[in-house]
């Protein structure tokens, strides 16, 4: 599934059967090629982060959870991976060779396990085990 | 694969990490040895408002200089400026604005750029140079290959008459003439 397709899906508990919040972005840790968190938005509360060992399913339609109280306020190393700027799309892609690739246009996960598949960026896709890490200038990835 | 590219653009380069994090940007670059190979890069900060930095980055802490940035492993490979200069033997960074002249005493024009081969090392392969009339009737930049070793001090630079023959105006086939000029001046036993 792509990020773009998974953006705006409903989160819902299973135990409530109520919407908690809708998909908003994704929060990666790029040097893990995984997804770690969701942020959602229209959530019950200021808590608007629901990480990604709490989801029961990433369904073709819905997101479940067992109930908004799984939600947090990020802190400590999610809360930094969650900051805007490490966000992957629109992200410029840089190879270890020192070139500049293109941006990230769009993101190709499992919705099974959150483990990033490819990257698709404007100079073409990049496969998720050439992904080295994310700075304050780049994503970077092993040269082809 | 080696990759060519002008000193001019390799000055502003972000120096980057292989975690992706900006933690410089190339200032000027230090040549040393004979053979005009890069020695190393002094360095300013990031930002429009960055001066100059007290370390800088020798070559040998260059894991890549790519066409968009200098990647590093880490800070960990940076050196003192002063160190970093002391390796430079020729003044190979003052060569903007000398005269080249042909050892047949031709005058061919100014010097106002330098032309980088990058590979392992990246060596200086050519000049790109404001032509006098004798070289050129339009005046546009052209650049004129040099052989491997090149003697570069004072104010001229006198390179083998046979350059003449191997000028090219863009960097797309320059590579070759570097090479057909370098393989001329072996053929007749001639250097500079």
């Amino acid at each position: 599934m792509r990020f773009s397709e998974g953006r705006g899906h409903p989160v819902v508990g299973t135990e409530t059967a109520d919407t908690v919040g809708k998909v908003q972005r994704f929060v990666v840790d790029a040097s893990q090629a995984r997804v770690v968190a969701l942020v959602l938005k229209k959530t019950p509360d200021k808590a608007d982060v629901l990480r990604w060992a709490d989801v029961i399913t990433f369904g073709p339609d819905a997101v479940t959870v067992p109930s908004a109280g799984l939600l947090v306020e990020p802190d400590g190393e999610l809360a930094r991976l969650t900051n805007k700027k490490r966000s992957l799309l629109g992200q410029r892609v840089l190879t270890d060779a020192g070139d500049d690739i293109g941006e990230v246009d769009d993101v190709d996960f499992d919705p099974a396990d959150g483990s990033i598949r490819h990257l698709l960026t404007s100079g073409g896709e990049v496969d998720a085990a050439r992904l080295l890490g994310l700075g304050s200038y780049a994503l970077m990835v092993r040269h082809s | 694969m080696t990759v060519l590219m002008r000193v001019t653009e390799v000055s502003g380069r972000p120096v980057v990490t292989v975690r992706g994090d900006d933690v410089a940007q190339v200032r000027d670059v230090v040549y040393g040895g004979g053979n005009g190979e890069v020695a190393g890069f002094t360095l300013a900060g990031r930002g429009l408002l960055a001066g100059p930095l007290k370390h800088g980055l020798p070559w040998g802490g260059v894991r890549a200089l790519g066409r968009d940035a200098v990647i590093i492993d880490d800070e960990s490979v940076f050196q003192p400026r002063d160190e970093v200069i002391a390796r430079a033997q020729a003044k190979g960074g003052d060569v903007f604005g000398s005269q080249v002249l042909t050892d047949d005493g031709v005058e061919l024009g100014e010097v106002v750029d330098v032309v980088l081969d990058v590979d392992e090392y990246a060596d200086v392969v050519g000049y790109e140079i404001d032509p006098t009339e004798a070289l050129s009737k339009d005046n546009k930049r052209v650049l004129i290959p040099l052989p491997d070793t090149l003697a570069v001090s004072g104010e001229r630079l006198i390179v083998p008459a046979a350059a003449v023959d191997f000028v090219t105006d863009d960097l797309a086939g320059f590579g070759a003439a570097v090479e057909a000029f370098r393989d001329r001046l072996r053929e007749s036993g001639s250097q500079a």
